[in-house]
């Protein structure tokens, strides 16, 4: 044991521990707790959300100042090296942040290699987690559109009505469907009507990053749920450093974790975590960071790693965007952060080469905002901005946006990073996305294919591409990756259902465990995937 | 008798009060002067506001603004970016600019034209506006918390506002308040409609 000589930890018992409060670990948490009676516990290194009845102000104040709605929402001295999706760590984790957009991924994500010749087949199809994306849909409460069936497979309803098309989206649909192109609603984890106990949506239209009145799902709810039934214990502010291994057998016998106080107290306090079973539910980046520092003589190079791909294959998609001038008298301020979704070019590849992408449309004031000079560089003041203004939105702008699919390679990859340290000492992840070659020679073509279909779009609707500053650039967004899944125990971290193929009692879920990162929003199929590992945990 | 200058005692005090202290008072000292200058900052609002507002629009849009700076908060922790590990902090408080900005415009005013900025008519304001901001080479409406200057700052602050909006439109659009959300397919009522 590493615990310091003449310290004793505070000893917790369960039957499974889960580690991570995040968007995942809620849903674990939900599905064992209708499913089993054993003892649940939920270990988070962040502090505790403000509730809902503090939301009001603390958005006001981001409206006015640009604070931040969550303060104290991390650890302090996680600068790491390379780029990391939020600095959130908290009792809800980064979906207390999230937009809640949720689309489902599409079959053709799980045979990429299969159907195209590209990246790594999952071991898993869309038809096995169907069922689990409509828990998830109905766990967190989604509205959506049923799009057109054979872009939009599923298996039963949506849990609410569609969140309605704004009047400017209506506009843009009719604008977008000129060009050939399906679009239906965004499907959302946005109350369309009063659901679970929450409230209908008022579109006041920050749900990233605050929601004010819970219209908008985030896990915070389920643990509250949860913690009011007393079917979990959480332990906020408690930060797993590591996993230790039996002596013996490879099972995980204990989380050693530190306590901290309330900002201002005295010294972490030591908690030791025994429990049956283990759950990393730490997200894309902490998950393959605890397993990496949980190394011990019997797995040097760390626990669940004897294949070597801990860390490895972090995956997502990039994106290319485009603003769009178009002679269309729109109203921007309507519900700007819903939008039109097709998969049109998500089931089948644009062209011969592999190139798979989502799309989707909002309504946007760019460069519609009033101006301080106008064309000719005359300063404007009083009435003159105010008309100029008026002149200008009399035509109305688009933002569009297509994420496509990037296959990783190995070396897009999480390693521990000895030069960072937190303030126990342990190494802080250092993070590299990389394409795997067959992407990495795509990308130029795969942006000037998006960009050509954004300047087709714009034709079609007798408008222009704006001039735009910067795009994309590298980041992939919803990344996931670091513990893959796979039935081969040499080239992943985890089987089908998130064990991890060294330690029978210990599971990954979620975003780690995905093979390749599609190309959309992620989290619905985290969650899927979560929901899944859930079933077999209480088996 | 130890016998202490008048700035080591001011460091003394300095060192005894907690820094956040001293920049919350040097924070309100820069308020209470901008609002000490009411009447210089809502003669500049006639300026450079839309005089469609009216009297007490445009009283209203500077209220509101001091009522903004009033309530800044340096240092307060602000919503951290996406994709990076690096967080951020509100800076200096821009009161202290703005409030000598509004000074200067009306030590000007008094050096041209022997009169308070606020005396002066609208087109004699307006030229030590254009000055000012010609020679900062503003070019555009920034983010409010870095206008460069305090008349920018006022335009910022107004045309994020939800009204001014809704003005430029001429409808009722209410952007980022709480509407039902059915309502959301219909076109937005015309401003004059919605307010009756
Ligand atoms: C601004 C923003 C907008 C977004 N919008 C969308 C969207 O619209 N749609 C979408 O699909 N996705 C969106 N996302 C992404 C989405 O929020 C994430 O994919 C999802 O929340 C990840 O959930 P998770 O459970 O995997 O991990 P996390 O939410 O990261 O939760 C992991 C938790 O584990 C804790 N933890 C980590 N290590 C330890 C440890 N050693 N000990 C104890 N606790 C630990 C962390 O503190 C954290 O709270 C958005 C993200 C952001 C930041
Ligand atoms: S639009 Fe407003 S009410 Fe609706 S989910 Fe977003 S923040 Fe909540």
């Amino acid at each position: 044991m590493s615990w310091r000589l003449g310290t004793r930890p505070q000893v917790i018992e369960s039957d499974v521990c889960i580690i991570g409060s995040g968007i995942t670990a809620a849903m674990v948490a939900d599905r064992l707790a209708r499913t089993t009676n054993g003892k649940i516990v939920v270990v988070e290194a962040g502090d505790e959300a403000p509730p809902l009845g503090a939301r009001y102000p603390l958005r006001e104040r981001y409206l006015q100042y640009g604070e931040s709605p969550w303060p104290h929402d991390h650890l302090e001295g996680y600068e790491i090296h390379g780029p990391l999706q939020s600095r959130s760590m908290q009792v809800g984790g980064l979906a207390l942040h999230w937009g809640g957009v949720t689309p489902r991924w599409s079959p053709e994500d799980f045979k990429t290699r299969s159907l195209f010749g590209v990246g790594t087949d999952w071991p898993i199809s869309y038809d096995d987690l169907d069922p689990f994306y409509q828990e998830a849909e109905i766990l967190m409460g989604v509205s959506g559109e049923q799009g057109p069936v054979e872009m939009d497979p599923r298996g039963k309803p949506f849990p609410m009505a569609p969140y309605p098309l704004t009047y400017n989206l209506e506009q843009l649909q009719e604008w977008v469907k000129h060009a050939g192109i399906a679009t239906w609603s965004q499907p959302t984890a946005k109350n369309s009507r009063p659901y679970g106990g929450r409230s209908e949506c008022c579109r006041n239209d920050t749900c990233e990053p605050m929601c004010p009145i819970g219209a908008k799902y985030s896990p915070d709810f389920t643990w509250n749920k949860l913690r009011a039934a007393n079917r979990v214990t959480l332990y906020p502010r408690t930060l797993v450093r590591k996993l230790v291994l039996d002596e013996r057998t490879k099972k995980i016998v204990s989380a050693e974790a530190m306590q901290a106080k309330r900002s201002g107290g005295k010294s972490p306090t030591a908690i030791e975590f025994r429990a049956k079973t283990f759950v990393v539910a730490a997200g894309y980046v902490w998950s393959s960071h605890l397993l990496l520092l949980s190394a011990n003589s019997r797995a040097p190079d760390g626990l669940a790693n004897s294949s070597g791909m801990v860390g490895k294959y972090l995956a997502g998609h990039r994106a290319q965007s485009a603003f769009i001038s178009l002679p269309l008298r729109l109203y921007p301020g309507m519900n700007g952060q819903h939008s039109l979704l097709s998969k049109q070019f998500m089931r089948s590849p644009a062209t011969d080469r592999y190139l798979r992408h989502d799309l989707r449309v909002w309504e946007s004031s760019y460069d519609r905002g009033p101006r301080l000079r106008n064309d000719s560089g005359t300063l404007m003041l009083g009435d003159d901005i105010l008309r100029d203004w008026r002149e200008r939105t009399k035509t109305g702008v688009a933002r569009v946006r297509a994420y496509y699919d990037v296959v990783p390679d190995r070396s897009s990859e999480l390693t521990l990073d000895a030069t960072r340290r937190n303030s126990y000492g342990d190494p802080l992840p250092s993070l590299a996305f990389r394409d795997a070659p067959e992407s990495a020679a795509l990308r130029g073509y795969s942006e000037s294919t998006i960009q050509a279909l954004f300047a087709r779009m714009a034709r079609a609707g007798g408008g222009s591409v704006l001039p735009a500053r910067g795009n994309g650039g590298d980041w992939q967004d919803h990344p996931s990756g670091g513990c893959r899944m796979g039935d081969d125990q040499a080239t992943s971290v985890v089987d089908s259902w998130g064990r991890t193929h060294d330690h029978e009692n210990l599971f990954v879920v979620g975003a780690p465990t995905c093979v390749s990162g599609s190309c959309a929003n992620g989290t619905l199929s985290f969650c899927a995937l979560a929901l899944r590992a859930a079933t077999e945990m209480a088996r | 008798m130890i016998r202490i200058s008048r700035r080591a005692f001011l460091a003394s005090l300095a060192a005894a009060l907690p820094a956040a202290a001293l920049v919350r008072r040097a924070h309100a000292a820069s308020v209470d002067e901008l609002g000490a200058s009411q009447r210089s900052m809502r003669a500049l609002g006639e300026v450079i506001l839309p005089q469609e507002l009216g009297a007490a629009g445009i009283t209203k849009a500077v209220n509101e603004f001091e009522r903004w700076i009033a309530g800044y908060r340096e240092g307060a922790e602000l919503l951290h970016g996406y994709g990076t590990s690096t967080l951020k902090w509100a800076g200096p408080t821009p009161a202290t600019a703005w409030a000598a900005q509004l000074n200067f415009l009306d030590k000007k005013a008094q050096r041209a034209h022997g009169r308070a900025f606020a005396d002066l008519s609208i087109e004699a304001r307006r030229a030590l506006v254009q000055s000012d901001l010609d020679a900062i080479n503003a070019d555009g409406i920034p983010p409010l918390g870095r206008a460069p200057h305090v008349a920018l700052a006022i335009l910022a602050h107004y045309y994020s506002s939800s009204e001014a909006n809704d003005l430029c439109y001429m409808a009722h659009i209410g952007r980022q308040n709480c509407r039902p959300l059915a309502a959301q397919t219909r076109k937005p009522l015309p401003l004059a409609q919605a307010h009756a």
